[in-house]
């Protein structure tokens, strides 16, 4: 079989597969049916079954990861839309980000070290609350196991996505600023893609949180690695 | 033609990131360029040089359908099944408890401030 017939195929399969989580989601809403989530558990389940190899999805899968990089960019639309009110709410803000990053990244080395992971492991560990390209650079930078960071800022991700609603409900959180700001920067762009769900403004304050938190972490990081 | 327009605008998004990758490159900074061109392109709607309306519709498309272009990523992790078998199942109770953490600490601060801050307007 062709490259380009595996690729197609790949990339089709993907979309309508995409496209039917969607519909399941709408029909029944829980953190499991929710197509990130649902799409992903069936590929990944699919691919085992069939003992068919990532770097062969990955023929088709390469063609949807070029569109990443200009989906960060396009964020700075919705950022745009809602300039207003992040200014009107600048201080509550920029406290809410860092408190949020500082947790993430406390509580990830602490636990790993209290789990009595190696070295490596926990430089892995430490980033995983921002978005991939820059939990990679921060990861590299730490001397921990790029690829498997770029899992954890996936699993992050997921699960923000997942229980967040879950979580925020427990906490009484039900300002739509504070929903946002939790969910951009404990769970980045997969975050920020739930959020938009929500509102326009919890999106915008999302898009926000996790660029903010992405050089905030990336300062954290190297610190905490040394004083812990 | 309405799709035409589409396509156009959102390689007005692959230029902008091209040129975030570039800057990075060439300055050799920590900041992925993604995120660069996605400064630039905020500071241009900002400063009125980029009209909104020039890439609106190519932008709502994309953001629609955001998880979708997650799937490939995330379907990596089926490389590291075999790291998650044994102790390293851990990490991810590890990663998924930290990200509660995160989200409770700082919604919760954020919320509590944010009260505080109408209650003293009024």
């Amino acid at each position: 079989m062709s490259s380009f017939f595996i690729g197609i195929v790949t990339i089709a399969g993907a979309f309508i597969l995409y496209q039917f989580s969607k519909k399941m989601y709408s029909v029944k809403p829980s953190p499991f049916t929710m197509p990130i989530f649902l799409s992903t558990a069936t590929i990944v389940i699919f691919l085992i079954l069939t003992g068919i190899p990532y770097e062969t999805f990955m023929i088709g899968g390469q063609w949807i990861d070029i569109f990443l990089g200009p989906i960060v960019v396009s964020l700075a639309v919705p950022l745009y839309r809602e300039i207003h009110l992040i200014k009107k709410y600048a201080g509550a803000i920029s406290i809410g980000i860092f408190a949020g990053s500082l947790t993430g990244v406390f509580t990830g080395i602490a636990g790993a070290k209290l789990l009595g992971f190696e070295g490596w492991l926990i430089q892995s560990v430490a980033a995983k609350s921002v978005t991939a390209p820059i939990a990679i650079s921060i990861t590299d930078t730490a001397g921990g196991n790029v690829s498997l960071a770029a899992v954890f800022v996936m699993i992050a991700g997921v699960s923000g996505a997942m229980f967040g609603p879950v979580i925020l409900k427990i906490c009484r959180i039900q300002h739509p600023i504070a929903k946002g700001l939790s969910f951009g920067t404990a769970s980045h762009a997969i975050g920020t893609a739930k959020a938009l769900e929500n509102s326009k403004i919890e999106g915008a304050i999302s898009v926000l949180s996790m660029t903010i938190s992405a050089v905030i972490v990336s300062f954290l990081v190297p610190v905490f690695l040394i004083v812990m | 033609m309405k799709y035409f327009i589409m396509i156009l605008q959102i390689s007005v998004l692959f230029l902008f990131n091209f040129i975030g990758q570039f800057i990075q490159g060439y300055f050799s900074l920590s900041i992925p360029g993604s995120l660069i061109g996605m400064l630039l392109l905020f500071s241009l709607l900002i400063l009125k040089v980029l009209p909104l309306t020039w890439i609106q519709s190519g932008v709502d498309f994309l953001l629609k359908d955001i998880p979708f272009f997650f799937i490939p990523v995330t379907v990596g992790v089926v490389q590291y099944l075999s790291f998650f078998y044994g102790k390293g199942s851990l990490t991810i109770l590890l990663v998924v408890i930290s990200t509660f953490f995160v989200i409770g600490v700082s919604g919760t601060l954020t919320n509590f401030l944010l009260k505080k801050e109408v209650k003293s307007y009024e």
